[in-house]
């Protein structure tokens, strides 16, 4: 294995990653700047104003990496525990996915910002959850539950052979997932998950319900002040668009890089 | 950009060249349709599925007066006044203190009463305007309570809630310092709380009154000699009794 090759065709390596990462950091960076311009050229309601939509987009972005990364990572892990073979393994994730998937989100967000602190101080845990914080948990769990079942499905996808050449050829079943199996199936998930990323950037705007200042609410603070509706929800729907767009080309780009040569 | 906004406005006032409904045709219709929130106790709120409350009460008699029917219709504060402009509805009775900027896009009957923002936060936390520095406050969104805080010099961080209720709840659970808003509800959420909590000082004064499109004039009149009616027949003052212990017209 340490012999060093010269394969065909790399996948993605580090330097490749952060370098898509410097740049979709800038990407949103020149995109806010365009933004401002932009509203800021528009006449009233919106022009002076374009500032709190700027800052309620910025937010609407934050809740959306921080709550898409956790969220990842907890679909990656209940993900696996549903591949298991053993039933306790199995079963919490499994009961987790049943909870979230089967319940809606603004009531999820409602939860975690209304009756959590409450419930964990009956239980002796002095939990102060800032409305960020909030809808940070009720939206990574959320994305996490159906990023779950995403990455049970690339496991699946991945031929049984693979796993029984790779234990044949003597790797325990951990290093097995790890080497051979999550590789491959992580390349083929991103469509799907970039699927959930898209849709959790929209369901932030949830979180409006508890007072965090993010898109919709900056739109509804200024749209219940000016009694124009129609100026300020088009803003807001174009500002979404926008932020939708640029991730996604990005998240293309992303998938084009973790092709490999065999497909 | 620019231009799909002007299309879009076009086809906004377009689509709003439908007219408010003038006095002749609610009277000939029978049913006069009201709107409000149903969640500010005292004045409006939603008792399971019964509406009621002081402004409730008196938009009922003053219907009666009127010898109408009324259809109650609820919607979220910050899209009551929207909704009346595309005639969604008659007229809104939900303490919409009466505000140049408001004037600019409805047509506000005389004050049916006068009453003030108030600060209201839990035991030891802050009492004056002068007290809000640095402090967290919560708020309703759209209202003038909103308004007002912002302009408090140094004030923290106002936080925005889509109910009265739900700013409320945020004091209670320790979320933020103070909360602002009516001076009756908050004599309310005073007596209600036992001596968790206490009143401090009116950031505004303001005049309440009933929202009718604007323009539509014949409505805003006779909504207007119905009050006046209302107040001088001892009516106005039983409901605002009942409510209060106190008549709460403007003086």
């Amino acid at each position: 294995m340490t012999v060093p090759k010269v394969a065909p065709r790399q996948p993605l390596g580090g330097l490749a990653l952060l370098g898509w990462l410097v740049g979709a950091a800038a990407a949103f960076f020149l995109l806010f700047l365009l933004i401002t311009l932009i509203l800021r050229r528009i006449p009233d309601p919106i022009g002076p104003r374009a500032d709190l939509f700027v800052q309620g987009a910025q937010m609407t972005l934050q809740l959306t990496l921080v709550s898409g990364l956790i969220g990842l990572v907890v679909g990656i892990v209940a993900g696996i525990m549903r591949t298991s073979a053993l039933w306790i393994v199995r079963a919490p994730a499994g009961l987790f996915i049943w909870l979230i998937r089967g319940t809606p989100l603004l009531v999820q967000i409602l939860f975690v910002y209304n009756a959590l602190p409450p419930l964990l101080q009956g239980i002796g845990i002095k939990a102060e959850l800032n409305e960020f914080w909030s809808a940070v948990i009720a939206l990574a769990l959320n994305v996490g539950a159906y990023n779950a079942e995403v990455i049970r499905a690339g496991i699946l996808a991945i031929p049984r052979g693979q796993t029984e050449a790779a234990r044949s050829l003597g790797l325990s079943g951990g290093q097995t997932m790890q080497t051979v199996v999550l590789p491959q199936a992580l390349r083929i998930v991103v469509p799907p998950l970039v699927n959930n990323v898209v849709a959790l950037l929209k369901d932030s705007s949830l979180a409006s319900s508890i007072a965090l200042l993010e898109l919709t609410l900056a739109g509804s603070r200024v749209s219940s002040e000016t009694f124009q509706p129609i100026p300020v929800l088009t803003t807001v729907a174009a500002v979404y668009l926008a932020l939708t767009t640029v991730m996604t080309l990005f998240t293309d780009q992303l998938e084009r890089r973790v092709k490999i040569a065999t497909r | 950009m620019k231009k799909t906004l002007l299309t879009l406005t076009t086809l906004a006032l377009l689509a709003s060249v439908a007219e408010a409904r003038t006095w002749a045709d609610i009277k000939s219709s029978g049913t006069i349709k009201i709107a409000t929130e149903g969640a500010f106790p005292p004045f409006n709120l939603l008792k399971g599925k019964e509406l009621t409350g002081f402004e409730v009460d008196l938009a009922n008699a003053l219907a009666k007066g009127m010898g109408l029917k009324v259809q109650w219709v609820t919607q979220p504060f910050e899209n009551l006044l929207i909704g009346l402009n595309q005639d969604r509805y008659d007229f809104v009775i939900a303490s919409h203190g009466i505000t140049p900027e408001r004037l600019r896009a409805v047509d506000f009957t005389n004050p049916h009463y006068c009453t003030g923002g108030a600060i209201v936060s839990r035991v030891g936390g802050p009492k004056t305007a002068a007290d809000l520095k640095g402090k967290t406050v919560a708020v309703q969104v759209g209202t003038t309570y909103l308004q007002n805080v912002s302009k408090v010099p140094g004030v923290g961080s106002v936080k925005t809630f889509p109910k009265d209720t739900d700013a409320q709840a945020a004091l209670m659970a320790g979320r933020v310092d103070s909360w602002v808003g009516d001076k009756f509800t908050g004599l309310d959420l005073v007596k209600a709380q036992k001596g968790k909590l206490v009143q401090g000082a009116l950031l505004f004064n303001e005049r309440i009154g009933m929202a009718v499109k604007k323009g539509n004039s014949s409505l805003l009149k006779e909504l207007n000699s119905a009050l006046a009616k209302a107040m001088q027949d001892g009516t106005y003052a039983k409901i605002s009794g009942e409510y209060f212990g106190q008549d709460i017209r403007c003086r």
